[in-house]
């Protein structure tokens, strides 16, 4: 998968290629509109990461012309603007996903995997563990065949978890993927404890949980 | 009262009280002038008798025996009659004034002129009377056309006076309407001119046009400011985060760095939250969110409690749902409502005593959709109540290591929605949050 990188912090922009290029992703990456505006000429992507703010023009009408050389590519706008303007119009010209500034690589991961599913039409997808399977478009984790029921931030916490294998997720991130960046509560980290004492307690009446690890004082991870 | 209302019952009590003062000094005015005129009129009659006595004698007057004492004449109908008298004694009398005489059984009401005066070294006494019911008659006849038509003037004036206000006001209105009641942020105002052609209202219209282009300009200044300083306050901790993440993905880590690199991250973590809620608000007073979702507010309630039914356990609490009636509330924003009843929901369980309960209710009153979220835990103060409803202070609990903004934030959203939020806190049963969505 080729992907775009319009970002114009260095420093920023490094970990994230390094973060994609892991990921098995090829990463061009552009810092100003006019690299960018060159990239799109140039290569075809698949996935193109925008962000707003640049110094030499406004994102916006990068994703006008990516729309345009780009018909295929798919655009997430990555930006720290505050302006709910820019997001209603960066959805309207054409964006599959808008992601505000600070974000969690993993949460970046989640909404591509999420675009994709969309946007190939897929009626169903699975994922596999220890016997479980989790249902993706209906959002149901089965045993078996037989139905377990989860809530919606347990299957949400369930499957955030199984998309990053054999990686510590911290309670932080956790929450944030199910909670958003709202919430005024400093508890909820601790509240991820809760819900995963809970999908614990459901699946393991049925089989063995222990891929599902606590890395203690920090979070949990999924062996495979 | 509305302006138009006011002006049509000042104008109707003016005009009442000026047709009031016509009908009680109308009589009287119409009488005065009657009177006035018969008083001329029997006077020209008496200047008139004396030339005839003074050219042809008394002789026409006292030519018979029937009446050697005194001369008397009624017409035919008794409306007018001439008296003459010899007096014995000399007096002087010349005077107008009303008698009543009974003549054949009937009392008629005369206006009478006397006067005595000397003839051929005789005195006389002549009065002349004029009946005064054919006068009354007539001024009855005109009280009556009066009255009616200054009825029929007051309710004529009364519609004239509705109508024309009604359309002089009508520009008035349509400022009020179109440029101050429905606007409920600056973002909403139009700035094409009401047509009208009072000077006044032109002159009102400007003004508010101007003063509205002065607040969008600085709603605008401050939604660019806002922009910027999110992005300048969230690329430095986006970079922290990045270079946080990046450490977290390397599988070498031992978990003492493991657990230094969470600190670091927990304290991201804060800033983040700061930077967030502190966002929030400043968008919220800038109203940049939209209003034009509808709300399932029965159905936000049930989505809460199953998000969190199960975190309240976890907490040795137990969570209760009621809902009695279902709503949904219009021209909203959902994310806002969420926030909000969910911001009330988790400071519940924040402060909530352990093994109590916590309660959600959604109910209709007659004006208002009622959600209710009550918990007993410690009594919040009126006072601290008051400031933090005025938004002059952020709460900072370093007991439950609260930053203090959430009950800011349930203020500023419901402000922002119409919503109307009551806090009712005591030790006893603890504390309600009441948030009222209005109907209509």
């Amino acid at each position: 998968m080729r992907v775009l990188l319009v970002e114009d912090e260095k420093l920023l922009a490094e970990e994230l290629v390094l973060y994609l290029g892991k990921e098995q992703m090829v990463c061009d990456w552009a810092s100003t509109y006019a690299e960018a505006s060159e990239s799109l000429a140039v290569n075809q992507y698949d996935f193109i990461f925008l962000d707003l703010g640049l110094p030499d023009g406004d994102g916006l009408d990068l994703l006008a012309e990516s729309k345009t050389y780009q018909k295929h590519a798919l655009v997430i706008i990555l930006t720290a603007r505050a302006d709910v303007d820019d997001r209603v119009r960066g959805l309207e010209m054409g964006a599959d996903d808008y992601l505000s500034k600070p974000f969690s690589f993993l949460e970046l991961k989640a909404r591509m995997q999420a675009i994709l599913r969309r946007k190939s039409g897929w009626n169903k997808e699975e994922i596999k563990i220890g016997g479980f399977v989790l249902d993706l478009d209906s959002w149901m984790v089965a045993f078996q065949g037989e139905k377990i029921l989860l809530t919606k931030k347990e299957f949400s916490l369930l499957h955030f978890l199984l998309i990053h294998p054999n990686r510590v997720i911290n309670r932080f991130q956790l929450a944030e993927h199910i909670w958003g960046d709202h919430m005024e509560d400093d508890y909820q980290s601790n509240y991820i404890d809760v819900h995963i004492k809970n999908i614990r307690k459901k699946l393991g009446s049925y089989a063995s949980v222990k891929w599902l690890e606590t890395v203690r004082g920090v979070g949990y991870k999924i062996k495979t | 009262m509305y302006l138009s209302t006011k002006m049509l019952l000042y104008n109707l009590l003016a005009k009442g009280i000026i047709l009031l003062f016509f009908l009680m000094t109308g009589p009287f005015l119409l009488r005065y002038f009657a009177l006035e005129d018969i008083d001329a009129e029997l006077e020209d009659k008496r200047d008139q008798i004396l030339d005839i006595i003074s050219q042809d004698g008394m002789d026409e007057f006292f030519a018979g025996d029937d009446s050697p004492g005194g001369f008397g004449s009624y017409n035919i109908l008794r409306e007018e009659y001439v008296l003459l008298e010899k007096m014995e004694e000399p007096f002087l009398l010349d005077s107008i004034f009303n008698e009543e005489r009974i003549l054949d059984n009937v009392t008629v009401s005369y206006r009478v002129c006397a006067y005595v005066f000397s003839f051929e070294e005789e005195i006389y006494l002549m009065e002349i009377g004029k009946s005064l019911e054919t006068i009354n008659r007539i001024i009855d006849l005109i009280s009556g056309i009066i009255l009616s038509l200054l009825l029929a003037f007051l309710a004529t004036s009364f519609f004239l006076d509705n109508f024309f206000s009604k359309r002089l006001i009508q520009p008035f209105k349509k400022i009020i309407r179109d440029k101050i009641s429905h606007i409920n942020e600056p973002q909403q105002f139009m700035h094409e001119p009401v047509k009208t052609s009072t000077r006044d209202f032109k002159m009102l219209d400007e003004a508010i046009s101007d003063m509205m282009w002065r607040i969008q300009k600085a709603f605008n200044q401050e939604r660019v400011f806002i922009s910027h300083a999110s992005h300048e306050l969230r690329t430095p901790v986006s970079i922290l985060q990045t270079k946080i993440e990046a450490f977290f993905g390397d599988e070498n880590l031992d978990p003492r760095e493991m657990e230094r690199l969470m600190d670091m991250q927990e304290t991201i973590q804060k800033l983040k939250k700061i930077i967030n809620a502190l966002l929030l608000l400043s968008k919220v007073n800038n109203a940049q969110f939209l209003k034009t979702e509808t709300v399932s507010l029965d159905g936000l309630l049930e989505a809460l409690f199953e998000e969190w039914q199960a975190l309240a356990k976890g907490r040795s609490l137990d969570l209760h749902l009621e809902i009695r009636d279902k709503f949904a509330f219009r021209q909203s924003n959902a994310s806002l409502c969420h926030i909000m009843v969910q911001n009330a929901l988790s400071n519940a369980l924040k402060y909530a005593y352990e093994n109590t309960s916590i309660q959600m209710i959604g109910k209709r009153e007659p004006a208002e959709y009622q959600i209710h979220v009550i918990n007993e835990g410690p009594e919040i103060s009126e006072e601290l109540m008051e400031q933090v409803a005025a938004g002059l202070v952020f709460l900072k609990d370093a007991k439950k290591e609260s930053s203090g903004f959430g009950l800011q934030i349930i203020f500023k959203i419901a402000g922002f929605l119409g919503v109307k939020v009551r806090v009712e806190s005591n030790n006893t049963s603890g504390t309600r949050f009441i948030f009222c969505f209005p109907i209509n």
